[in-house]
């Protein structure tokens, strides 16, 4: 049985050797540890019966305007464990912290227009909306799906409202990113 | 009020802020002149001086940044004492030195500040940075810098020895905080439970989280995972088992937590207490139960129930857990029970029924295979039967191949792990019989397996191994490069290929390897101060701590020291007939000193092993271990069995390969300077010889003979004797290698301090010269022996002899150059007359007697790889490939006959466009052809180097 919990610094020995049996994904080592070290909450592993990783979800939060949005960075399940809704559970699992964590109103991704099995993920089981076309998004020329999905908009609890001397230094709710590294130059999230 | 708090360096931080927000959406030009603006404000602050450097750096303006940085150091170092020097000044400062590769700047700037505040000592010099955060903290009473004060602390007792007690001293900070202020950030929160469970507090750990700070934990179920563990902890299983059981109603799917739900209900203490490994009780730990049979049916009952409830509302129909949850339940209940043969009776005879195509049925023979592998213990079958199983594998896999034909290339076909497994048994057949065809049979398949689907990094790493062991390692490095190995795996994975190329003549691509793993280790080093500041900037506090504790691991890794380390001496090796080269080269590390420094380092600290060995197939489960290069000692042996053991002794292993390895550059740099000065002395030129370079010539001696396990002086004895007896080269060969560099660097030491009189007991005339020649030329001579050709003989041989060649031989060459130096200065003419001439002469016939013995040494190894490149091709292949096509019943060759046989029928059989092409493109008859080629791209390269080197010795020779 395989079970969904809170990433540690850790697994990202096996979240990259989950890479070597899936796709070979370009991100860099500290792109990971770019989102593991601003956003823990949004990082989850699928562990299997022997402690080994077998699916992960990286998410980040954005500031675009005013509406504080999370976006799926990466997901990845390993051929072997495809079909159990791993992918499913991990993508809740991120959206759920989003929403109560950090008061997120939508989350977005981005898929690969020829992905059908991820689409359809999105699409059916989590029910994203395909929000605008992305021409030539990958490396390779490929255009993406830019889709989104509204969360309840579930306000941030008050945990920094009542506290006079707390500065929003880049820790709060968002904080821009490494946009240059946002795209690998492979698909940037996968799944079946 | 505000105006108190939120000072940056001294700075308002409402200033500084938007140069950050700048930096970290990477609007570096905007950021630069928002920072130009602030150095108008405040042309002497250091913090915004070293801002300004941060973002010149991130621009690529390294000089600009650096000379900034001194200037920010400079004022920072100078000031009056009036002058804050603040953690963020320190700290911002340290990024960006490290990233330009000025540690020790960094490191001045804190020694420096620690100095200042000599009356704070109680904190400790190593404390530093809290004590900054603390200051921080009285000055602005902000909560994040309180953190920083706790996470300091935390990171201090967990990164270094001792110092639990100032645990004391964060918690005492935290509460009287709490006391004052409350707590307001979910991550400070989570700090202060794991600071209380750090000092076993559970308890107190509790009462905090269920008191009003628990509200800060945003998702209720990890608060009450967090509140079951700790109940757990404290041995209250009642409570902690409704808590999981809360869990469970709200998130029925998780797996760990109905573990730790059934751990709570039977009072399973090992539960919790390794939290890194939250699994199940296997077989063997379960003989004991922790509560009372009768409480045992009781409680179990009550997990049924709670089993049923959740199936009964569960209204997913993608829900696992609970019905799994059935199967633990059961597997509880009968753990000692069943006898495992009979479990695989009767699953194999499930499978006798199932005689139909379909991925279900295929997946089940899998599983049954899998299983019977597991616990079959399949090294005491009989030889037919394990080789009717990798037939039958073999015949499964070709069968189902019309399953795969709609897949892309990119999915996994069904049945991959027929081959493997298929492998798994061709290399068992392979060592116990040591029949060549099985080793080519098992190679076959897996190519023939890539051939249809070339991704599956299963069959890769095995080829990896199996062409390693074929000598045909151009292969093995062609497939390992194709797994496309980078980052982290470089750590992780790389074992499966660095140890052979280390012991090869790739140099090259070993070269390739060894830097491109370093510079990523060294990249990250660089860049983890940034991003350990990026957590604390996130208030992940939690984070920080994990994160610099990864960085330590990967600090104290084996594999970085060992690369660093074995990437001169590769260096060393390549320019060994260039003693000038060697000379710059060792200059460079400190004349070897700094790998001594380095190998002393690790004693203070436990060495960490990364490598993920779980990858490595069955005959060689740790990279110093492959049973196929010994004997097979029948049916009682199991290598699996005994891997845990195998991989402690590995470890022990590397500890002492990592010392011997770590000395011989400084032994190479001493030996040269010995040799050079014995040669002085005797002609009387006036060279300084520093006395105490011989004294730590013996004393490494000393250090090596002790790895060798032996007494100095019982070594001597060894290899002064070693021509009259045989044992020595008996030996396996990587100690040989170990003898024979004792026995050259013992003679260098000699050559100088002339303590012992080192002479062959068969030989009375002979001398330490004489004694190195006869060993090198001994040991290689016995080895060209017993070796057969290269081409039917996988085994170690060839690296053995590569070793010889490029590490004894050239560093005995190299002092053999180093006294032709000091004999023969370059740009004099001989002197003559009288006794320097006679001296002189007598040197130069040694020499020319051992220049002489080292290339009729070469010259043996010289003439055996002609004679195995001289070989007709076609022979070699039909020595290879008649091993799988005769026409017998015994022996190899049955696999190779069911996939050529099983191929023919799915000619009128629909497998799909792509499996059909790549069917069509697969030759048996490449593989052992491209076997063939990979090995003598091996041996020319080896030959290669062994001509240069007689080459260079002649030339020598000439001088003298």
């Amino acid at each position: 049985m395989v079970c969904i919990r809170k990433a540690t610094v850790d697994d990202l020995l096996a979240m990259q050797a989950c890479n070597l049996f899936c796709l070979p994904e370009n991100y860099q080592m500290k792109y990971y540890f770019y989102h593991i070290l601003s956003w823990p909450q949004l990082l989850y592993v699928a562990e299997d019966y022997n402690g080994k990783i077998v699916g992960y979800v990286l998410a980040k939060m954005e500031e675009e305007s005013s509406e504080c949005h999370g976006h799926i960075t990466s997901l990845a399940v390993l051929r072997t464990h495809r079909k159990l809704g791993l992918a499913t559970k991990l993508m809740t699992a991120a959206q759920n912290a989003m929403e109560q964590v950090y008061g997120a109103e939508y989350v977005s991704l981005h898929v690969r227009k020829s992905n059908r099995a991820a689409f359809n993920l999105y699409t059916e089981t989590l029910e994203y909306k395909i929000h605008d076309v992305e021409a030539k998004y990958y490396a390779d020329g490929e255009d993406a799906y830019d889709m989104r999905k509204q969360l309840k908009g579930k306000k941030q609890q008050p945990h920094h409202h009542h506290h006079h001397h707390h500065h929003h230094h880049g820790g709060g709710c968002c904080s821009a990113e490494m946009k240059a590294e946002e795209k690998p130059e492979t698909a940037a999230t996968k799944t079946n | 009020m505000a105006s108190k708090f939120g000072l940056a360096g001294g700075i308002p931080e409402r200033r500084v802020r938007p140069i950050w927000d700048a930096i970290d959406s990477r609007q570096f030009k905007n950021a630069l002149k928002q920072s130009t603006s602030l150095l108008s404000k405040y042309p002497n602050s250091p913090y915004a001086l070293a801002l300004k450097a941060l973002i010149l750096e991130r621009m690529g303006k390294n000089e600009e940044a650096l000379s900034i940085c001194l200037n920010a150091k400079e004022i920072l170092l100078t000031k009056d004492s009036s002058n804050v020097i603040d953690d963020l000044t320190l700290s911002t400062l340290q990024i960006v030195f490290q990233r330009l590769d000025h540690l020790d700047m960094a490191t001045s700037c804190y020694e420096f500040a620690c100095s200042k505040y000599p009356n704070n000592l109680e904190l400790m010099m190593g404390l530093f940075n809290c004590y900054i955060a603390i200051k921080m903290y009285k000055i602005a009473g902000e909560e994040r810098f309180l953190m920083w004060a706790v996470c300091s602390i935390q990171l201090q007792v967990c990164c270094s020895d001792g110092g639990e007690k100032l645990f004391h001293l964060a918690e005492g900070l935290l509460k009287k905080h709490i006391a004052s202020h409350s707590l307001h950030e979910p991550e400070a929160l989570s700090v202060y439970i794991t600071l209380l469970e750090q000092q076993s507090k559970y308890g107190n750990a509790l009462e905090v989280l269920n008191g009003p700070l628990g509200s800060l934990m945003m998702i209720e179920v990890d608060k009450l995972r967090l509140q079951g563990k700790l109940l757990a902890m404290v041995r209250d299983y009642g409570p902690a088992a409704e808590c999981f059981q809360k869990v469970l109603e709200l998130c029925p799917d998780d797996w760990e937590c109905f573990l730790q739900y059934l751990g709570c209900l039977l009072e399973d203490e090992s539960m919790f207490t390794n939290t890194t490994d939250p699994h199940p009780v296997s077989l063997a730990e379960c003989n004991s139960f922790h509560v009372e049979a009768e409480v045992f049916d009781a409680r179990i009952s009550s997990a049924v129930n709670f089993v049923q409830k959740l199936i009964a509302i569960g209204n997913n129909n993608s829900l696992r857990c609970p019905y799994l949850a059935n199967l633990e339940i059961e597997r509880r209940k009968i753990l000692c029970g069943k006898e495992k043969n009979v479990i695989l009776k009767k699953l194999e005879k499930e499978l006798e029924f199932s005689g139909s195509v379909s991925t279900k049925a295929l997946g089940q023979s899998i599983n049954v295979l899998k299983i019977q592998n597991l616990i079959g213990d399949m090294f005491t079958l009989p030889v037919n039967e394990v080789e009717d199983l990798a037939v039958r594998m073999t015949q499964m896999f070709c069968q189902s191949l019309p399953l795969s034909k709609e897949l892309d290339v990119q999915d996994s076909m069904y049945g991959e792990e027929l081959l493997s497994m298929a492998c798994d048994v061709l290399v068992q057949l392979f060592w116990r019989t040591r029949n060549l065809g099985y080793l080519l049979e098992s190679i076959l398949i897996l190519e023939f397996g890539l051939t249809i689907r070339r991704y599956i990094w299963q069959y890769k790493l095995l080829l990896v191994h199996l062409y390693s062991h074929w000598n045909t390692l151009p292969l093995a490095y062609e497939r390992y490069k194709s797994l496309d190995v980078k980052n982290i795996l470089l750590e992780t994975i790389s074992h499966h290929i660095l140890p052979q190329m280390l012991a090869s003549p790739m140099w090259a691509d070993l070269n390739d390897l060894l830097s491109e793993y370093v510079k990523f280790m060294d990249d990250h080093f660089r860049e983890s101060a940034d991003l350990t500041f990026l957590a604390y900037r996130h208030r992940n506090y939690s984070k920080v701590i994990e994160f610099v504790q990864f960085k330590e691991r990967l600090q104290c890794s084996n594999q970085y020291l060992m690369a660093k380390i074995e990437a001169p001496i590769l260096q060393l090796k390549q320019n060994s007939n260039n003693i000038d080269e060697v000379e710059s080269i060792l200059e460079s590390s400190k004349f070897g000193t700094h790998f001594l420094e380095l190998s002393n380092e690790i004693r203070s600290k436990p060495l960490i092993f990364n490598e993920d060995l779980k990858l490595r197939p069955w005959w060689t489960p740790t990279y110093d271990k492959n049973y196929l290069l010994e004997a097979f000692e029948g049916a009682s042996y199991c290598p699996r069995a005994n891997l845990y053991n195998q991989i402690k002794q590995t470890e022990e292993n590397i500890l002492k390969l990592i010392e011997k390895r770590s000395i011989l550059p400084r032994m190479v740099y001493l030996s040269i300077h010995s040799a050079s000065a014995s040669v002085k002395k005797n002609v009387g030129a006036n060279g300084s010889v520093d006395p105490k370079l011989s004294v730590e010539l013996k004393v490494l001696l000393e250090r090596h003979a002790k790895i060798l396990e032996f007494p100095f002086m019982d070594a001597v004895e060894l290899v002064s004797g070693v021509s009259s007896r045989q044992k020595f080269f008996e030996e396996p060969n990587s100690d040989i290698i170990d003898w024979m560099n004792f026995c050259i660097f013992l003679n260098a030491w000699n050559l100088d301090s002339h303590e012992l009189m080192l002479t062959d007991r068969s030989d009375p005339g002979s001398d330490g010269w004489r004694i190195v020649n006869s060993l090198l030329g001994k040991s290689i001579k016995e080895k060209i022996k017993s070796a057969g050709e290269v081409v039917s003989s996988p085994g170690d041989t060839l690296p053995f002899l590569v070793r010889l060649i490029t590490e004894p031989l050239s560093w005995h060459g190299l002092i053999i150059q180093s006294c032709v130096r000091s004999l023969v200065p370059t740009g004099k003419k001989k002197k003559k007359g009288g006794a320097t001439e006679q001296s002189n002469s007598q040197i130069s016939y040694v020499l020319q007697d051992s220049i002489q013995s080292l290339c009729d040494t070469i010259q043996i190894v010289l003439n055996w790889l002609k004679e195995q490149l001289e070989k007709p091709e076609d022979e070699n292949f039909e020595a290879i490939f008649s091993t799988i096509r005769k026409q017998n019943n015994n022996g190899p060759g049955k696999v190779f006959q069911v996939l050529e046989s099983s191929l023919s029928l799915m000619k009128d059989v629909d497998l799909g466009d792509r499996i059909l092409e790549s069917l069509n493109s697969w030759n048996p008859a490449d593989v052992p052809r491209k076997i063939i080629s990979g090995q003598r791209g091996l041996l020319s390269e080896f030959l290669r180097i062994c001509e240069l080197k007689i080459k260079s010795l002649q030339e020598l020779s000439v001088h003298l």
